[in-house]
């Protein structure tokens, strides 16, 4: 028989095991975690950015395509106030190619080509999303922007790069992302190019503040 | 030494392995597991899958241990279990550093923080002495003796 003192210990304990639990779930929910930082070839703008956003995103999603061309608008606009960092979020369900793709253009990235090898694959998506064998196009786009390929082939099999992208994916999933583009501006969650120019309407008094 | 002195020390033993248990617990809790559940493969101890599932685990058992050894819930048995685990942990951290395994982030405190194995073992080694204080005298301003003077 358990005795009252530790009757009521015990219902304390739960109650703090409760509590704590539920505030903390509600704090990964909620975003009030700190983002991991992206790699510097993945963030482009100013550190000291008023607006600052993270985009998930997966170079198979056709959405992703439309946000992509959304996002380098907003940053020939907004220049020195807009800073964007991607996160990998690969639909592997949907997309078989979508891990190798994020893996090789984070390669393509430590060869400082991040942003023009996820372009080539953004645009020619329909070429190897879908694709039964590995894609050619990894090593095409590669070749065609001068890259290293041999260096990117060992690179984009290493462990290390597979994890990194796979981390980013686990933190989305931590956040409650389950659909790509997600972004969060200033920690606010955008699902979707509409969303984000939405939310980015919020922030235009920050964003257009030191406009030249 | 007299009553008072041991149970201000107590105390004082008790908020801090209570309060690094609930500042480890709580930095792996909100990061992704994946990423202590790297950090507990490079141990080569557990396999990856096994290495995951205590990856989500051990973060709120970190967090929950803490919260009731500084609430003072349970204290000696807190104690011991807080003790035990450090224990484990120090296993772990040694068998590493005498196999000489390449780890890079102990896991310790989330992946951010990347102290020598050593530093850390010497580390966990003043806290499962702080945590024998607490079982020892650790009793004081706690909910155990609250809950006897209601």
């Amino acid at each position: 028989m358990i005795d009252r003192k530790n009757a009521r210990l015990l219902a304390f304990a739960g109650m703090v095991i409760f509590i704590s639990t539920i505030a903390v779930l509600m704090a990964r929910q909620l975003n009030l975690v700190p983002e991991r930082p992206s790699p510097d070839f993945r963030t482009f703008g100013p550190r000291s950015a008023a607006v600052q956003i993270y985009e998930y995103t997966d170079f198979a999603c056709p959405a992703c395509r439309q946000a992509a061309g959304k996002i380098d608008e907003m940053m020939k606009i907004y220049g020195p106030n807009l800073r964007v960092s991607f996160k990998h979020y690969p639909l592997m369900n949907i997309h078989p190619w979508s891990l190798q793709a994020a893996a090789y253009a984070d390669c393509a990235g430590e060869q400082g080509k991040f942003k023009e090898y996820g372009a080539l694959l953004f645009e020619n998506q329909e070429k190897w999303a879908q694709a039964k064998e590995k894609p050619v196009q990894f090593q095409a786009y590669a070749v065609q922007l001068g890259l290293d390929w041999p260096k990117m082939q060992a690179c984009g099999d290493s462990q290390e790069t597979i994890r990194r992208v796979k981390l980013d994916a686990a933190e989305g999933d931590m956040k409650g992302v389950n659909a790509t583009p997600t972004f969060f501006v200033n920690g606010k969650r955008a699902v979707g190019s509409g969303q984000l120019l939405d939310q980015a309407r919020k922030f235009d008094n920050l964003l257009r503040a030191a406009k030249p | 030494m007299n009553g008072k002195t041991k149970d201000i020390i107590g105390l004082l033993a008790r908020l801090a392995v209570g309060g690094v248990f609930i500042y480890a617990g709580l930095l792996k809790a909100l990061a992704p597991a994946e990423e202590f559940g790297y950090a507990i493969e490079s141990y080569k101890v557990l396999n990856s899958q096994f290495s995951l599932w205590a990856a989500y685990l051990t973060p709120w058992i970190e967090l929950w241990t803490g919260l009731l050894l500084v609430l003072g819930v349970f204290t000696r048995l807190n104690s011991l279990f807080t003790g035990a685990m450090l224990l484990f942990f120090e296993a772990m951290l040694g068998q590493a550093w005498l196999r000489g395994l390449p780890i890079t982030s102990c896991g310790c405190f989330g992946s951010g923080h990347g102290n020598s194995i050593t530093r850390e073992f010497i580390q966990n080694l003043v806290f499962i002495a702080l945590a024998w204080v607490s079982y020892k005298y650790g009793s004081a301003w706690s909910a155990d003796k609250k809950v006897e003077t209601l």
